[in-house]
């Protein structure tokens, strides 16, 4: 794989530089394919996405440093070309054209920035566990570092991981050094049928067994699970596995090998899944302690002419995380994700007013105000994004 | 720096309307002990020790302190490697080792909550009951309190597959200098808003006083092997790390000890270590009986072709446990070859341990003092341990230079001076080798965010950019040093 | 550790020890971590890390008060410290010379005094203190409650043996386990006489010394040191296989014989070879065939095991009584903490009731927890400390060999 190396980064601190002296804040932009999270807000936009190429890439230090702009479909390519992959899978999600045609254009920056991880996160981590190191332009138009390339650095905070998450604005991101996992050898999807609560349970009790899931989901009265593994752990895992349902959940049937495997978790990745294409309602996730018990009253299961209730919730991450088509209203949603120790953040099918996040405590807010003030004095880095205020 | 009469009365009288005068200690003679942490080299008095056992205690502690402008540095059990907990004269010591309970463990989600006192090695032996454990595993886990261990981002010998301290907490709550008591972080895998907690993590008391943890928790692998593997040069065995990563194998554990590590080490824990050889490697494996199975023939394997010349494999868990009493002890045990040591703890890239090793021996001629190396070979994390004798005119002077330029070095090769030990007061002056002005004060910026009067464990971790100039340290950025064709060391 | 000491100091036999041993102390704080002191009260003060520190500012001539002596009191000389201390610290040493020092330089109230005097005066002469406990145990419903917790029930001896076997050992009878718990000889007699072993009771042999050496007594306890190998030197020379003791305390003591006298001309010699003779009975017992011992059908079958902490910190002996009874078919009970102390500790319990009754009943809970037929230990300082709050009884181990 060859990416292309195409080092930008004097032209973007220059337009940061203008952007203080006039005053004008910045709309930080990688691939779009990420522009619906968070809140709208007018800037001049800055683009981050000629800014690509591999900076070091070594496979025996499991580290690799790369432009913020680079594709995640090229560098994962190349990753794989190593047998490697990024341990947070993150997903690509997909620009839609105006003329409605899709691309896939996310870039590292923008899956760093939000920080948002895929299937296997419940497994082998998320974003901000595999960041090592960044280089960001700061409030200042400086090129800064924090972190490095190798596996520990405590030498001062760790502005790294603060940066994942932070949406683009403390910084923006130039170039970023991952931790990098062995690619198994191979995978395998098991799937068996199951309702919710017997899916729940399941997954708990998988967690304290030593199987190598990489991926979970529950979706329309079916688990699905990827293992990954080579071929003779595999046949063995596909064994203890059903062995495991017989003793534990004898009322569920064993577990079948599922030959569609890699577009479905592709899908499920980049939510090209019907369950996120073919809605019009209100698409919430849900971030939950796993063990949480199923959350019926926010469904909006609506039977269908004698048909069986269209499947109005996905559940990944062994249960922790948990998506809801819902037109129940926000206030309600957050409530309840809350009551139950975690939160809720509205992804798709947004109103125009509608905020992503839930609000935070006000003394919270306040630190995250004074951190905001002094990370972006002049408050130029995608101002208002993430919340109305900060 | 001193307190003034006036201000050091109105706080004692604060302080003990808050905590009874057994936990409130004010004379020299019981302050003495609280003078430094694990590294002894430098010593400080406190105002006062303080050692409240509720957070409503700590805050009402911090808010007084913060009225009257008093540094405050809190302490976990003192076993910081790098002065993090060592006394400011015009200040308290905010001791949390009175908060040594496990408050709850929840074996559905598998994470426990903790006060911040109790000892890392605690957590582990409380969830064992129910097959799970604490996976971070500082080799002073026995000891060392969780609060610290969040304070410096602890590691361990098992933090290469199963990471620092960073990776395994979900939720913190914090006091902050104006006594408010925060939750970051939630039960769930992650959080709105900024990921304050990955920032106070390894923040060594300079943001917030940590108050409660819930930590994660894993199941026990159902089978473990370690490998020993004895080599007749350092310089192959480092080379044997990297070949086991190129194969794809991420061990639980895997570590490396040089000939006068060894020796020490075999004394006090008599792990039948073999006392020719040149370094040995311990490589932990663990997982399923058939993923561990597989694993077992490719490492040993690798090792063979790696130039090891013995391989010892423990099955039993007595056997392993010995195996790694010698090496969670190694350190202490040095104080049998010398009366002190000061312990560095610089990460490189792994592909130059060898380089390194190499060059590290070089300075220990120049400079004429010993050597020890013990490190987490895996993840490039060095613990040179060089031998002095405080009682020896000089001879600590001498330990600082030769292990500041170990730091140097690590950073030329494009690592970094603390992999995890923290900078507290002992490496501030190399962090002006590795950050720059604008990144030094970007620190500042996030610390004045937190703290603007600077009153919690001021002085360390982040050097002024006046110490960087008067010190005329270099900055090295990503592992190039300006004029490079200048020898240095 | 840097260490400032006065060349005076530095000159005698104590200072040049403390020296050498602060001297391997690196300040890691492994030690605070096993120290009940430490758990309990949280103040580096009372954890033998800062005891050492403590101990380093007493020996540089730095201001001291009664703060410190109250930090060293607190010691349990468990020892604990020291089976974590990988760095090798002997601590049981230093804290030694740490209280004699502490002791010339700080005065104590004058009930303090009189209560560690009356302890001296009376627990290390056997006679003095049998019939002080007989008294007691006469007029035990009229002494106030915390006291007459302490006074044990009068216990029986049993048969001697009378046969006389070509293989001699002796045993020190000490000063309070024949007034407490006379059986516990008694029983090892039978047991070793089935084994084929007689044992000798020399005359003149009393306490070992231990009272005096720990309250920082130590010219008593020298004395009776010297008159412990006075009286055993004549059957060594006749050559008596070992001397044996079945109180741990006085064990871990006795084996220290070789280290107190090491400079005096007259005895090192002899110290070094009582020392070398002298084993805690678990020693002896593992050592022999036990096939004699065979027995009749037991009833009980599940007991706690409490190691005494001068039998695995002081002695480091480990796993050997366990493995004894073991091999004899008693199901030991998992006891958490077993590592740490039951707060008897000598006369700890009397001088620091607080921490000691903290202690014992954290101690009594864990051992209990799995609901235990029976308690057995080691030393006899240990068993009548936990009898105290224990509701099933608690013995020592040889008594589960004698019948
Ligand atoms: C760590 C340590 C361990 C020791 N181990 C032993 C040992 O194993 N065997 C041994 O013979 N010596 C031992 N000694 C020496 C010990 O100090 C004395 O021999 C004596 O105190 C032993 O008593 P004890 O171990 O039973 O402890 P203690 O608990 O002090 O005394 C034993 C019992 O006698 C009671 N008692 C003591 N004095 C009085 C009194 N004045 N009035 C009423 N009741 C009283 C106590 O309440 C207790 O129930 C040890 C000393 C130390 C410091
Ligand atoms: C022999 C030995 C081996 C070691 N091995 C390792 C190792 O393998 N890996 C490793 O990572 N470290 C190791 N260490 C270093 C040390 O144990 C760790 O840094 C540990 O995390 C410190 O914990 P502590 O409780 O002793 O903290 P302390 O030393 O008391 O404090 C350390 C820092 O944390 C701050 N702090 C402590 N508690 C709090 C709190 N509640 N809130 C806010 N700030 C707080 C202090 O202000 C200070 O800056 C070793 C140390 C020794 C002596
Ligand atoms: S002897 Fe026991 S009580 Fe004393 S310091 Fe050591 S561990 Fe603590
Ligand atoms: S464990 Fe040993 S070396 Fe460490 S502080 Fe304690 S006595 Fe000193």
């Amino acid at each position: 794989m060859k990416i292309k190396d195409n080092d930008i980064s004097t032209s973007l601190q220059q337009q940061v530089k203008s952007a203080i002296n006039d005053k004008k804040s910045l709309c930080i932009q990688g691939g779009k394919s990420k522009l619906f999270f968070g809140n709208r807000f007018d800037a001049e936009l800055l683009d981050l996405s000629q800014h690509t190429g591999i900076i070091s890439y070594e496979p025996t230090e499991l580290c690799i440093t790369v432009r913020a702009g680079t594709k995640l479909s090229e560098l994962e390519a190349l990753l794989a070309e190593n047998n490697q992959i990024l341990p947070f899978e993150p997903p690509h999600y997909l620009f839609t054209d105006k003329d409605g045609t899709t691309h896939n254009t996310a870039t590292i920056g923008g899956a760093i920035a939000t920080g948002i991880s895929g299937p296997r996160r419940a497994y082998t981590g998320s974003a901000r566990d595999a960041i090592l190191g960044v280089e960001i332009i700061n409030g200042d138009g400086e090129i800064v570092s924090f972190g490095g390339q190798v596996m520990k650095n405590v030498a001062g905070y760790d502005l790294s991981r603060l940066m994942v998450r932070s949406q683009g604005t403390l910084g923006i991101l130039l170039s970023v050094s991952i931790k990098l996992l062995p690619k198994p050898a191979n995978d395998l999807t098991l799937s068996f049928d199951a309702t919710q609560d017997q899916a729940l349970a399941v997954f708990q009790a998988l967690r304290v067994q030593q199987l190598p899931i990489t991926a979970s989901v529950w979706y329309n009265n079916t688990v699905s699970l990827r293992l990954s593994a080579s071929e003779l752990i595999l046949k063995t895992s596909h064994t203890r596995l059903n062995t495991f349902l017989n003793d534990k959940f004898p009322a569920l049937s064993s577990a079948k090998a599922d030959n569609k495997s890699t577009s479905f978790w592709q899908e499920i990745r980049d939510h090209t899944h019907p369950f996120f294409t073919l809605t019009d309602k209100p698409v919430w996730r849900l971030s939950l302690p796993p063990a949480t018990q199923s959350i019926s009253q926010i469904d909006d299961a609506i039977a269908q002419k004698g048909d069986a209730p269209e499947p109005s919730q996905l559940i990944e991450w062994g249960g922790a995380q948990r998506w809801i088509h819902s037109r129940t209203p926000a206030n309600i949603i957050h409530n309840l994700a809350q009551s139950h120790g975690g939160y809720a953040s509205f992804f798709y099918n947004k109103g125009a007013d509608d905020e992503t996040f839930p609000a935070l405590a006000p003394e919270l807010f306040k630190i995250h105000q004074q951190l905001k003030r002094k990370m972006d004095p002049h408050g130029i880095f995608n101002p208002n994004k993430m919340y109305q205020g900060l | 720096m001193h307190l003034d009469s006036n201000t050091q009365n109105t706080l004692l009288d604060q302080l003990s309307q808050i905590v009874s005068s057994e936990y409130l200690l004010t004379t020299t003679e019981a302050l003495t002990p609280y003078e430094c942490d694990g590294l002894s080299a430098y010593q400080r008095l406190p105002v006062a020790v303080v050692l409240p056992d509720n957070i409503e205690q700590v805050q009402k502690i911090v808010q007084a302190c913060s009225n009257l402008k008093v540094p405050i540095v809190a302490r976990g059990a003192g076993t910081g490697l790098s002065g993090g907990a060592l006394p400011h004269e015009g200040g308290i010591i905010l001791g949390l080792s009175r908060f040594n309970k496990i408050l709850s463990i929840d074996t559905n989600n598998l994470t426990a909550v903790v006060q911040p006192g109790v000892r890392n090695l605690a957590i582990t032996e409380a969830a064992r009951p129910y097959g799970l454990y604490y996976a971070p595993d500082p080799s002073s886990q026995i000891a060392c309190s969780i609060g610290g261990n969040v304070a410096e981002n602890a590691g361990g010998v098992h933090c290469l597959k199963y990471g620092l301290t960073v990776q395994n907490i979900q939720q913190i709550k914090i006091v902050t200098i104006n006594g408010t008591l925060l939750t970051l972080g939630s039960e769930t895998f992650d959080t709105p808003g900024y990921d304050l907690l990955a920032l106070m993590t390894g923040s060594e008391g300079m943001l917030g006083i940590i108050v409660e943890i819930v930590v994660k928790l894993l199941p026990k692998p159902h089978a473990v092997k370690v490998l020993m593997a004895s080599f007749d040069k350092v310089e192959e065995a480092g080379n044997a790390v990297a070949d086991i990563i190129a194969e794809g194998i991420i061990p639980a554990g895997l570590e490396m000890m040089d000939k006068p590590a060894i020796h020490a080490a075999e004394a006090f824990a008599k792990a039948n270590y073999p006392l020719d050889a040149a370094a040995i490697l311990l490589c932990e494996l663990d997982g399923d009986e058939d993923q561990l199975e597989e694993q077992v023939i490719v490492v040993e394997k690798t090792l063979k072709k790696a130039k090891a010349n013995n391989i010892v494999i423990a099955t039993s868990a007595e056997e392993q446990a010995k195996l790694w009493a010698g090496r969670k002890s190694a350190f202490p045990a040095v104080g049998r070859l010398s009366p002190d040591y000061y312990c560095m703890d610089g990460t490189i890239p792994r592909k130059q341990i060898a380089h390194v090793l190499q060059k590290i021996s070089e300075f220990s001629d120049h400079h004429g003092l010993l050597v020890a190396n013990v490190f987490h070979a895996g993840d490039g994390n060095l613990h040179p341990l060089i031998l002095y004798d405080a009682n020896k005119e000089g001879e600590l002077k001498t330990a600082e230079r030769f292990g500041a330029d170990i730091l140097e070095l690590c950073v030329e090769v494009g690592g970094t001076i603390t992999g995890e030990h923290g900078v507290g007061h002992e490496k501030i002056d190399q962090m002006c080798v590795q950050f720059s002005p604008a990144e030094l004060t970007q620190f500042f910026a996030v610390k004045s965010a937190f703290d603007p009067d600077s009153l919690l464990n001021p002085g360390k971790a982040i050097p002024t950019l006046h110490r960087c100039a008067e010190l005329g340290a270099m900055h090295v950025h990503n592992g190039e040093l300006p004029h490079p064709e200048i020898p240095r060391f | 550790m840097k260490t400032e000491f006065s060349p005076t100091f530095l000159n005698t036999p104590d200072g040049k020890l403390a020296n050498e041993i602060l001297r391997t102390c690196v300040h890691c704080g492994f030690c605070n971590a096993t120290c009940p002191t430490y758990q309990l009260l949280g103040d580096e003060n009372d954890g033998p890390r800062g005891r050492i520190y403590l101990i380093k500012q007493v020996l540089e001539d730095k201001p001291v008060t009664q703060a410190t002596r109250t930090h060293l009191d607190r010691c349990l000389t468990c020892r604990n410290c020291e089976t974590t201390c990988p760095s090798g610290v002997e601590y049981g040493k230093l804290i030694d010379i740490g209280r004699k020092v502490v002791e010339e330089k700080t005065t104590r109230g004058f009930k303090e005094k009189m209560t560690r005097k009356a302890l001296l005066s009376l627990l290390p002469y056997q006679k003095r203190f049998t019939s002080t406990i007989k008294l007691g145990q006469i007029f035990k419903p009229l002494l106030p409650k915390i006291l007459s917790k302490k006074i044990p029930k009068n216990i029986k001896a049993g048969n001697y043996p009378s046969s006389t076997h070509s293989r001699q050992m002796i045993i020190l009878e000490g000063c309070v386990q024949p007034a407490l718990s006379p059986d516990i000889n008694a029983a090892t007699a039978r047991v070793l006489d089935r084994l084929g072993i007689s044992l000798i009771r020399p005359k003149n042999a009393g306490c070992c010394g231990a009272v005096n050496q720990h309250l920082s007594d130590e010219e008593k306890a020298l004395d009776f040191v010297k008159q412990n190998i006075d009286a055993w030197w004549e059957h060594i020379q006749n050559g008596a296989e070992a001397i044996i003791i079945t109180a741990s305390g006085c064990g871990a003591m006795v084996k220290d014989y070789a280290h107190l006298l090491r400079d005096d001309k007259d005895y090192a010699d002899k110290a070094k070879k009582v020392t070398e003779l002298c084993k805690d009975i678990s020693e002896v017992i593992s050592k022999e065939d036990l096939t004699p011992l065979q027995t009749q059908q037991r009833q009980t079958k599940n007991i706690s095991w409490h190691p005494p902490c001068t039998l695995q910190h002081g002695q480091k002996i480990n796993g050997v009584v366990e493995k004894i009874l073991t091999d004899k078919g008693y199901n030991l009970l998992p006891v958490n903490d077993s590592h740490l102390c039951c707060g008897s500790a000598g006369t700890y319990s009397i001088l620091q009731a607080e921490i000691s009754q903290q202690l014992q009943a954290n101690k009594i809970k864990h051992l209990t927890k799995h609901q235990p037929e029976m308690i057995v230990t080691g030393n006899i300082g240990c068993q009548t400390h936990l009898q105290e709050v224990s509701d099933v009884p608690v013995v020592h181990w040889i008594h589960l060999l004698d019948n």
